[in-house]
């Protein structure tokens, strides 16, 4: 990997990062497990490694901004995560943000 | 599945141990579901080599356990600057202290030997080492304040401030500086010249020691300044007369000042300026030594070892050496004398045409 690809590949990932929570908050305003979760993403174009996810939501709750249960579905038992009460106000406001800033960008390209 | 089995538990070694198995069954459950979907795709279990590469590109266990745990600097982003800032004035005070206390018990002891001063010297990596840690492990406990308790933090930072917010050392944290006690603009010293980088002061401090060290070095072991000539000296009838010793001391003298006078700089912070006043001190100083060998009476730089044995045969030879050496010293002192007043000159011609400017 050249220094021009490391750095492009670093600045990508700092991109990312900030979308990947916004998008999990909002794909968590239904119910999901770590694994169908991950699906629903990459079926809607953002693909999240495991390793990624799966510390991500866990991360989220302990800020309390998901809430999760255990639950037996289809003989397994699952961490089931969903949007919490302040993550919902937390995520609005997010999203407002997220939304001011490519009407930024748009408007500068 | 015993591949998955396998990597779960090499997983779970390096997990948070307080969450592990918590951690465990939920990462198990979303493996398991997701290997299901995979064998139903394909309509038959994974292959051994299947099963690995599927492993593989989820990530090696450890990587894959240490997303789990929260992050964790010794000295995070926030507080290193202020670290970096401490440490340099720990440096700065340390090797002070160390100097004094160190000329202090030289003095103090019985016999006065080179090789005290040698070893203090030396010494001097294992202190600042030693000082380092101490500040390193001061601000590791300080990051695991702010860490955990922010705002409190954030409270007594703003206290230690004090009034002066903007140079106070937790000014960053308490956020409520003033602009207006931020120092007046340092007077432009490089007269266009590119200023010095971090690097290039800190090689200056480094190469100054070891420079030092090699110096100090000398008296003992010759061959360091002499080469092969050193086992010449040594059987040749000629000695170096005291008065080098005198110069000697001297030099070393000032080095120590030259090398305390940049690692002030650098603990300073204010490496990048070229300061003209520090280099003249340095050369007038440099005349000191210079004059002690000019003082010299006879000038006897070199001697014989046995003079009554000698000086019918060396006598003659051993003066032209020393009239030589004179005169080399001579003009030597000379330049050094000619550069100094050229430089004063240049200096007060600028404070002149400052005070004109000024005066229109």
């Amino acid at each position: 990997m050249t220094i021009s690809d490391n750095l492009f590949e670093n600045l990508r990932l700092e991109l990312r990062r900030g979308c990947l929570t916004l998008a999990v908050l909002a794909q968590l305003r239904q119910e999901h497990y770590g694994y169908t979760l991950r699906k629903a993403l990459a079926e809607r174009g953002l693909a999240i490694d495991e390793s990624t996810l799966y510390p991500l939501l866990r991360r989220l709750e302990t800020q309390g901004l998901l809430a999760s249960e255990w639950r037996e579905e289809d003989k397994r038992n699952k961490r089931f995560y969903r949007l919490s009460s302040d993550g919902e106000r937390i995520f609005g406001q997010l999203l407002e943000e997220w939304q001011a800033i490519n009407t930024s960008i748009n408007s500068i390209l | 599945m015993d591949l998955l089995d396998r990597y779960l538990q090499a997983v779970k070694k390096h997990l948070p141990w307080k969450r592990q198995d918590d951690i465990l069954a939920e990462l198990r459950a979303n493996l398991e579901s997701q290997l299901e979907d995979k064998e139903a795709e394909l309509g038959r279990p994974l292959t051994q080599g299947e099963a690995e590469e599927w492993l593989r590109q989820i990530g090696a266990p450890m990587q894959v356990a240490m997303r789990y745990q929260p992050q964790q600097y010794l000295v995070g982003p926030a507080i290193f600057p202020t670290y970096w800032f401490v440490l340099r004035l720990v440096f700065l005070w340390a090797t002070v202290i160390y100097v004094i206390v160190s000329a202090v018990q030289i003095s103090a002891a019985r016999a006065f030997s080179d090789s005290f001063v040698l070893e203090a010297v030396l010494r001097i990596p294992a202190v600042l080492m030693t000082a380092a840690a101490w500040v390193t492990l001061i601000f590791a406990a300080l990051e695991f304040c702010f860490t955990h308790y922010p705002a409190k933090f954030r409270e007594i930072a703003g206290k230690a401030s004090g009034g002066n917010e903007a140079l106070g050392l937790f000014s960053g944290f308490s956020g409520d500086w003033s602009p207006a006690a931020l120092p007046a603009v340092e007077e432009e010293q490089n007269h266009g010249k590119k200023p010095r980088s971090y690097a290039q002061a800190v090689a200056e401090v480094i190469f100054g020691f070891l420079f030092l060290v090699w110096l100090l070095l000398v008296p003992k072991y010759p061959f360091l300044l002499l080469g092969p000539g050193a086992l010449y000296l040594r059987a040749s009838p000629f000695q170096l007369a005291p008065v080098w010793i005198q110069f000697f001391w001297w030099v070393v003298t000032l080095n120590v000042i030259q090398l305390a006078w940049r690692s002030i700089d650098l603990g300073r912070g204010a490496w990048q300026q070229r300061r003209i006043a520090e280099q003249m001190a340095i050369k007038a100083f440099g005349l000191i030594p210079m004059g002690i060998l000019l003082a010299v009476p006879d000038h006897a730089y070199v001697a014989l070892k046995h003079p009554a044995l000698d000086q019918a045969q060396y006598g003659g030879p051993l003066a032209t050496l020393n009239d030589t050496i004179h005169w080399g010293l001579q003009i030597a002192c000379a330049i050094v004398v000619l550069q100094l007043a050229w430089e004063i000159a240049q200096m007060c011609l600028k404070v002149y045409r400052k005070r004109v400017a000024a005066a229109r």
